[in-house]
C-alpha cells in the first residue's frame, strides 16, 4: 500500500488480458491482469470475445492493476450477453470492487435500447411544409404588427425614439455606403462592356447608354443594393435582436413597461427604410460613373455625349421607379430580419438557423416582390 | 498498492491582473487525490478566473500551475492536450452542444480522444447518463429541451466521459431548487466515493459547503484567506468568514456536519 509506485498504476503499457482457468467440468476461473481502463476497451473486447464461458464462472480481479468504469462495463457487458449476470467476483481490492457494482446496478440503464425516430420524406416534406406555412404567417402577423406601429409613430412622432434612429441610421446606411458604392461601380462596368460587346457588331454604340441607363437605374440598382443590405443588416437584425433574446433583454424591456416593438424594432425599420433609397441612389451614380469609364475606354463614347445621350435616352421615370421599390424592399428585408430575430428560443443553435433564414427569406421575397413590381409598372405603362 | 500520486494540483503564487485591477496576488495551494474541495470568496474575487486559469483557457499574469504534472502554462501544447484528457469540466452553464442531443454530447470525447469498440459506444454514454443521474430517455433530447438540473447532469455526463481523474465544477449547484441542489451534492460526492474522482468546485452553496465538501479554500483579497476543513473554517475569527457563514448560522444553528 505504497504510494511509491505511483506511475506505474497509470502505465499504459499494462495491457488487459483474460485467461479462462477450467475447474471441473462446468465451471471456470475468469483470471483478470492488467489495466481495465478506457483507453483498452479494444483490447478488452478481443479478449473477451473469443473465450467460451462454462455455465458457472468466477471472476478473479486478484492480479488486475486497475479498473475503472468503461472496463467494467465492458467485462459485465460481456458477462450479461453471455448470459453470465450472476457471476461470482472475488478477489477484488476495496475501490475495484465499488466501482464494478456501481457499473452492475446502472447496466440495465446502460444496456436500454435508443428509440430510433428515423422521419420518413412525406412525413419530413409535410412537417417542412406546415413550417413554411407558419414562417409566413408570422411574417404577415409581424408585418401588420410593424406597420400598425408605423402608422402609430406617424400620428405621434414624438414617441419615436430619435437616438435609437439615429445609431440604426448609422449603421445600416452609413456604413454600408463603401460596400454598396463598390459593387455597384463593378457592375456597372462589367454591364457595360457586355452590352457593348454586342451593341459595337452593330454599330450602335451610344445605344449602350441607354441599356445602362435604364437597366441599372431601373432594376440592378435595387436588386443589388437589397440583396447587400439584407446579408448585411437583415442578418444583423437577427442576430441582434435574436442575442438579445437568449439573454432576456427583450423580456427585460417588456417587464419595463416598454415595447420592444418601440423600441428595437421601429427604429430598425424606419431607419432601413430611409436609408435604402439613399443607397439606391449612390447605386445609381456609382454604375452610371463605372458606365462613363468603360463607354469612353472601350466604345469611343466620350463623358460628354454619355451625360448628353443619358439626358435624351432614360426618362426620368425609370430612375424613380427604382427608388420608389427601395422602401417596400426594406420594409420587407426589416420585417423579416426583426420577426426571426424576435421568434429566435433560448437556445444558441436558433440565432444561427434564424439568420440563415432572414437571408434565404429576404433575398427570396426581393426577387418576388421585383417580379411583382415589373408587371405592375407594365399594367400602368410607366 | 492501488495509491496514486498524492498531489493533484499545484497552485503556486498566482497573480493575475487586469489592466491595473489586480484579482489575485500571489494564490498558492495544492489539491490532494481523492477529495472534494470547494473553493470559495465574494462575488469577484476571481473564483471562476482561477478555474479558468488551472485547466488552461486563460493565462495568468504570473505564478505557476501543475495539474497532472504538466505545467500548463509552461509545457506544450501536446503535453497539455495529453492532459486534457485527465480531467473533466463543467461550465456553469452546462456548455453542451446545442446542435448535438446529449447522447452525443457525451460521445463526443469518447470519439474525439478514445477507441471505443462501435458495440460499447452506446452502453457507454448510457452508463455515463446514469452515472450522472440521468436516465436513458434523456439520451435523445436536445439539450434546449433540458431542465436546468438535468442541463447540469449532461454536463456533468460529459465531463466524465474519459474517466477522468479531477473533475472540475463551476458552482454546480446555482440556479436549482433546493431538492436537486441536495441530490446533486450527493452525484457529486460519489463522484469521490464511489469513482475515485477528485473533485474541485466553485460554489456560494452553504449547504454543499456543510454536508458534502472535504476542504474549503477561502479567497479574499487577492491570496487564499483560509484553507481547511469546514469546522476549521467555521471557529476562523476572520470577520469576512464569520459574515459569510452567518447567514447559515441564524437561521439554526450549525449542528455536526456529516462528514
Amino acid at each position: 500500500m505504497s504510494s511509491g509506485d505511483d506511475d506505474g498504476q497509470r502505465d499504459p503499457s499494462v495491457a488487459p488480458n483474460a485467461v479462462l482457468v477450467p475447474q471441473g467440468a462446468d465451471a471456470a476461473v475468469l483470471q483478470l491482469t492488467g489495466s481495465w481502463r478506457l483507453s483498452f476497451l479494444e483490447r478488452i473486447t478481443t479478449q473477451l470475445s473469443p473465450l467460451k464461458l462454462p455455465p458457472k464462472v468466477i471472476v478473479d480481479g486478484s492480479k488486475i492493476a486497475e479498473i475503472d468504469s468503461a472496463g467494467a462495463l465492458a467485462l459485465l457487458e460481456y458477462l450479461e450477453s453471455a448470459g453470465e449476470s450472476r457471476a461470482q467476483m472475488m478477489g477484488f481490492a476495496q475501490n475495484e470492487l465499488r466501482i464494478v457494482e456501481q457499473v452492475l446496478k446502472r447496466l440495465d440503464s446502460a444496456r436500454a435500447p435508443t428509440a430510433h425516430h428515423s422521419e420518413r420524406i412525406v412525413e419530413m416534406i409535410g412537417r417542412r411544409g406546415i413550417e413554411v406555412g407558419h414562417g409566413v404567417i408570422g411574417d404577415v402577423n409581424f408585418l401588420g404588427a410593424t406597420v400598425a406601429g408605423l402608422a402609430h409613430g406617424v400620428l405621434r412622432p414624438h414617441s419615436l425614439r430619435v437616438r435609437e434612429l439615429a445609431v440604426q441610421f448609422e449603421q445600416v446606411c452609413l456604413n454600408a455606403i463603401p460596400v454598396v458604392a463598390l459593387v455597384t461601380l463593378l457592375i456597372g462596368v462589367v454591364f457595360t462592356y457586355l452590352l457593348g460587346l454586342q451593341a459595337e457588331q452593330f454599330g450602335a454604340n451610344i445605344f449602350v447608354v441607354d441599356g445602362v441607363g435604364i437597366g441599372m437605374t431601373r432594376e440592378f440598382a435595387p436588386i443589388i443594393v437589397a440583396v447587400i443590405v439584407a446579408g448585411r443588416s437583415g442578418a444583423a437584425f437577427t442576430a441582434q435582436l435574436g442575442a438579445m433574446k437568449l439573454t432576456e433583454e427583450t423580456d427585460a424591456i417588456r417587464t419595463l413597461g416598454l415595447s420592444p416593438m418601440d423600441v428595437l424594432v421601429l427604429p430598425r425599420v424606419i431607419a432601413l427604410m430611409v436609408a435604402m433609397p439613399l443607397l439606391v441612389f449612390i447605386g445609381d451614380l456609382m454604375s452610371l460613373s463605372g458606365a462613363i469609364v468603360v463607354a469612353d475606354s472601350m466604345l469611343d463614347v466620350t463623358p460628354t455625349t454619355f451625360i448628353a445621350r443619358l439626358r435624351d435616352g432614360l426618362d426620368i421615370s425609370h430612375p424613380l421607379v427604382g427608388l420608389a421599390k427601395a422602401p417596400v424592399f426594406a420594409l420587407v428585408i426589416a420585417v423579416i430580419g426583426c420577426r426571426m430575430g424576435m421568434s429566435v428560443e433560448r437556445d444558441t443553435r436558433a440565432v444561427g438557423m434564424a439568420t440563415t433564414s432572414t437571408v434565404v427569406q429576404s433575398i427570396v421575397s426581393v426577387i418576388l416582390l421585383d417580379a411583382a413590381f415589373a408587371v405592375f409598372f407594365q399594367e400602368l405603362g410607366i | 498498492m492501488k495509491e496514486r500520486s498524492d498531489t493533484v494540483l499545484e497552485v503556486d503564487s498566482v497573480v493575475t491582473r487586469f489592466g491595473e485591477q489586480t484579482v489575485h496576488n500571489g494564490v498558492s495551494f495544492t489539491l490532494q487525490r481523492g477529495t472534494l474541495t470547494a473553493l470559495i470568496g465574494g462575488s469577484g474575487t476571481g473564483k471562476s478566473v482561477l478555474l479558468r486559469e488551472i485547466i488552461g483557457l486563460q493565462r495568468p499574469t504570473d505564478g505557476r500551475i501543475c495539474l497532472l504534472g504538466t505545467d500548463v502554462w509552461r509545457d506544450s501544447e501536446d503535453q497539455l492536450n495529453a492532459m486534457r484528457r485527465r480531467f473533466g469540466m463543467m461550465f456553469q452553464d452546462g456548455a453542451l452542444f446545442s446542435s448535438m442531443t446529449v447522447a452525443q454530447n457525451v460521445a463526443v470525447p469518447l470519439l474525439e480522444h478514445s477507441r471505443v469498440p462501435p458495440d460499447l459506444l452506446d452502453p457507454l454514454v448510457k452508463l455515463r447518463l446514469a452515472q450522472a443521474g440521468l436516465g436513458p430517455d434523456a439520451a435523445e433530447k436536445m439539450p434546449s429541451e433540458l431542465s436546468g438540473g438535468m442541463r447540469k447532469r449532461a454536463a456533468i455526463a460529459r465531463a466524465l466521459a474519459l474517466e477522468p481523474e479531477v473533475v472540475f465544477l463551476d458552482e454546480p449547484t446555482s440556479g436549482l431548487d433546493p431538492t436537486t441542489a441536495r441530490a446533486f451534492d450527493q452525484l457529486v460526492r460519489s463522484l469521490v466515493d464511489d469513482l475515485d474522482i477528485t473533485v474541485f468546485l466553485v460554489t456560494h452553496d452553504l449547504d454543499t459547503l456543510l454536508t458534502v465538501v472535504d476542504r474549503i479554500i477561502v479567497l479574499h483579497g487577492g491570496k487564499v484567506l483560509a484553507d481547511g476543513t469546514i469546522d476549521q473554517i467555521l471557529q476562523s475569527d476572520n470577520e469576512w468568514i464569520k459574515s459569510y457563514f452567518s447567514v447559515r448560522t441564524m437561521i439554526e444553528p450549525h449542528d455536526e456536519p456529516v462528514s
